[in-house]
């Protein structure tokens, strides 16, 4: 499956869900398909995180929806992180693990064992419930209500397989924000959103 | 004078957590916080969340903040050493706070000699990434987490307390 196509497919079915992408393509292709600065957070400054950063937003505010995506590369880093995702089991949170089997942020470089890796087989095995693989388009787009539901009982974990980015797609741009700016944007958002208050700390 | 036993130490701790507004805290265990953590994951004002790993809890916390939820991250000094990446890049980059408690390994009365390199680094390495801290070494200064834990909110950047030995095992009035 083409990378962007199947970010296109999922950016063409969002509705009001909250997204937190990774580093590198991910927050690329996000940022190309979207050009959305509040209601998502590019956390391109980190490795492997951006999944804790969603439980830890899904939790303080049940009633939003959060996505967040991760490539396999930040996974490999990380793959305990299934273990408190199960632990937590929020049910507004799907984790999608864009799986191209590279480093694709650092030229494509292969990840170990990438040939085998078996994604949602790791996610079973730490008590997963809610695991979904899709390997083309015309799944994702049959099965996405199940995954998207809301309310499901329990945390969804979605491996997305797709190609690595092409020379043309790597020198697509960034999300051109300074960090404060980006968090600035994206919590007023979610202030306006929930009537939560961030920013407005008084002793 | 204080009642400093371990397991009121701990209660006056998570007394504090929950007065500044901390509601999610997430742990990985030292051998000194066991009756820290145990105190906050019996007490229903928390949420607690075991982590895999150190920088997990880096995320999650950085997270709950964007969704205006108090929160606090209980490790170890090594497992601190682990998230030196994390932290520059999330709540440095982003300007996220973020409220950490630390052990102060490695200092006079730890007999671990595996910690020695905590006493030779940790505070090096916060005072090298200009991260604030403050140590908590006898039960009158426990007052002190939740003034940390609000100057994190105003600095919008870490801090940590670091708490010693004989202050979690009850022997610091």
């Amino acid at each position: 499956m083409n990378y962007l196509d199947c970010f296109r497919a999922l950016a063409a079915r969002r509705t009001d869900e909250i997204v937190i992408t990774s580093a590198g393509n991910s927050s690329q292709a996000w940022w190309a398909l979207t050009r959305d600065s509040e209601a998502s957070f590019y956390l391109d400054a980190s490795m492997s995180l951006s999944s804790m950063f969603a439980s830890g937003l899904a939790l303080a505010q049940p009633e939003l929806k959060v996505w967040a995506f991760m490539g396999d590369g930040a996974f490999c880093m990380n793959p305990g992180m299934l273990m408190v995702e199960r632990e937590m089991n929020l049910p507004n949170l799907v984790h999608f693990l864009v799986s191209n089997r590279v480093y694709g942020a650092t030229s494509n470089a292969a990840l170990p064992n990438f040939e085998t890796n078996d994604y949602a087989a790791m996610a079973r095995a730490m008590g997963l419930e809610r695991v979904f693989e899709f390997r083309s388009i015309e799944a994702l787009e049959r099965d996405f209500a199940q995954l998207s539901a809301a309310n499901a009982p329990g945390h969804t974990f979605v491996v997305l397989e797709v190609e690595p980015f092409s020379a043309a797609e790597q020198k697509m741009e960034q999300p051109p924000f300074d960090g404060p700016e980006l968090k600035f944007r994206f919590g007023r958002h979610i202030e306006a959103r929930t009537k939560c208050t961030i920013f407005g700390y008084r002793l | 004078m204080h009642d400093t036993s371990s397991s009121n130490v701990a209660r006056d701790i998570a007394q504090e957590l929950a007065g500044c507004g901390v509601k999610l805290v997430a742990s990985l265990p030292d051998n000194w916080l066991i009756d820290l953590i145990t105190t906050i994951e019996e007490d229903t004002r928390f949420v607690h969340v075991r982590v895999n790993r150190e920088e997990s809890a880096i995320g999650l916390c950085s997270g709950a903040y964007m969704g205006a939820l108090g929160s606090a991250a209980l490790m170890g000094a090594s497992g601190f050493m682990t998230v030196v990446y994390a932290i520059t890049k999330i709540n440095y980059t982003y300007e996220i706070p973020l409220f950490l408690v630390l052990t102060l390994r490695g200092a006079v009365g730890d007999h671990h000699k595996h910690h020695v390199s905590n006493g030779l680094y940790l505070r090096a390495v916060l005072e090298a990434i200009n991260m604030p801290y403050l140590i908590i070494e006898s039960a009158k200064d426990i007052p002190a987490i939740s003034r940390c834990f609000h100057h994190t909110r105003i600095y919008t950047r870490p801090m940590a307390v670091l708490l010693t030995r004989d202050l979690l095992a009850g022997r610091a009035s």
